[in-house]
């Protein structure tokens, strides 16, 4: 049920989604993996659709350098914990949801908790080993799964749903190189932006998914393309490879 | 001597371009394909190969839309007309 602050809060996108719609994004628990170029967008726009509940997980505090990109973050929160400095932003922004900040690491030891009860993950990360973890517990937890990835003018998206489409390790079964590679503060709002577009559009269950291709943005000449995706049949974690 | 059609995406649209044409000996392979297609620009073989002349793992491959994977995909055999497409995953947040 919505109050009336939120009901004038979300007038403009009322109409749009319905006063159903709404309340399964009130209702909606996600985690973004990582606070910096893709967590930043993401969890603004989630934040201010009106996400209930956004769980946000990075170890990294906040340093000059992150500023070009990581919109979330500005001079006075320079070495503050990113997820904190987040969390101050978008209980601003919006003070009727749910912001729980995790100053720690996306683990092996953690995976499991972190991801737990979760509606929908989200891959903000920067590096493929900790993605492939998160990509493994949203199988396991059947969770679904929206993956972003950017380097300089290019980014990449796509949703994966456990059971459903391939899962991370079959469309990437090895780690690209450069994973510090130098990046436009744009690339990552554009791809963050459609990572949440993703969400919302799963999580009041609207529209077409980017499910089953690679969505893959080339900001030197605005292009937006798609690579056809299918299962690996021997995969190591959705596939026979993976069976124990 | 066959065609084939190239489709490159990201930064190898960059280094290489949108769509193009090589031409490989009989009997082409994928890696007979993208050492052709690395050898357009001076810094492309390295994107695509690695150290012992192979087509570097982490690179997608699409022959007519379709991806070829697994350990042999390099000795993959294309045809004339072939369509491949390549992409560089990225790894930054």
């Amino acid at each position: 049920m919505l109050s009336e602050r939120e009901r004038q809060r979300y007038i403009r996108q009322l109409p749009l989604i319905g006063e159903e719609g709404q309340e399964r994004l009130q209702s909606a628990s996600v985690c973004i993996a990582g606070a910096g170029g893709l967590g930043s967008p993401v969890s603004l726009y989630l934040a201010a659709a009106g996400v209930g509940h956004i769980r946000l997980i990075d170890p990294d505090r906040v340093e000059r350098s992150n500023l070009n990109r990581q919109i979330l973050h500005a001079e006075p929160d320079l070495f503050r914990f990113k997820v904190e400095s987040a969390a101050d932003k978008l209980e601003a922004l919006n003070p009727d949801i749910r912001i729980e900040p995790l100053p720690v690491a996306f683990n092996v030891e953690n995976a499991s908790r972190v991801a737990f009860g979760m509606d929908l993950l989200l891959d903000a990360l920067d590096n493929y080993e900790a993605r492939y973890l998160l990509n493994r517990v949203a199988f396991d937890q059947g969770t679904p799964l929206v993956h972003a990835a950017v380097s300089g003018f290019h980014g990449q998206l796509t949703t994966l749903i456990p059971g459903e489409t391939p899962c991370l390790q079959c469309i990437m079964p090895y780690p690209p190189e450069g994973e510090y590679s130098p990046v436009l503060g744009v690339t990552a709002g554009i791809l963050g932006l459609l990572q949440a577009l993703e969400a919302i559009k799963l999580l009041i269950r609207e529209g077409e998914l980017a499910t089953n291709i690679l969505m893959v943005w080339d900001g030197r000449c605005g292009r937006l393309d798609q690579i056809p995706l299918t299962r690996d049949l021997g995969c190591v974690v959705c596939g026979a490879g993976g069976k124990k | 001597m066959i065609k084939v059609h190239i489709r490159s995406f990201a930064r190898f649209r960059e280094l290489f371009g949108d769509r193009f044409e090589v031409e490989v000996c009989q009997p082409a392979t994928i890696r007979s394909v993208v050492q052709a297609v690395g050898q357009r620009n001076r810094d492309g073989l390295q994107e695509l190969m690695d150290g012992e002349g192979k087509v570097k793992r982490s690179v997608i491959l699409l022959i007519n839309r379709e991806r070829i994977t697994g350990e042999g995909r390099e000795n993959h055999p294309v045809a004339e007309g072939d369509e491949v497409a390549i992409y560089p995953p990225v790894a930054g947040g």
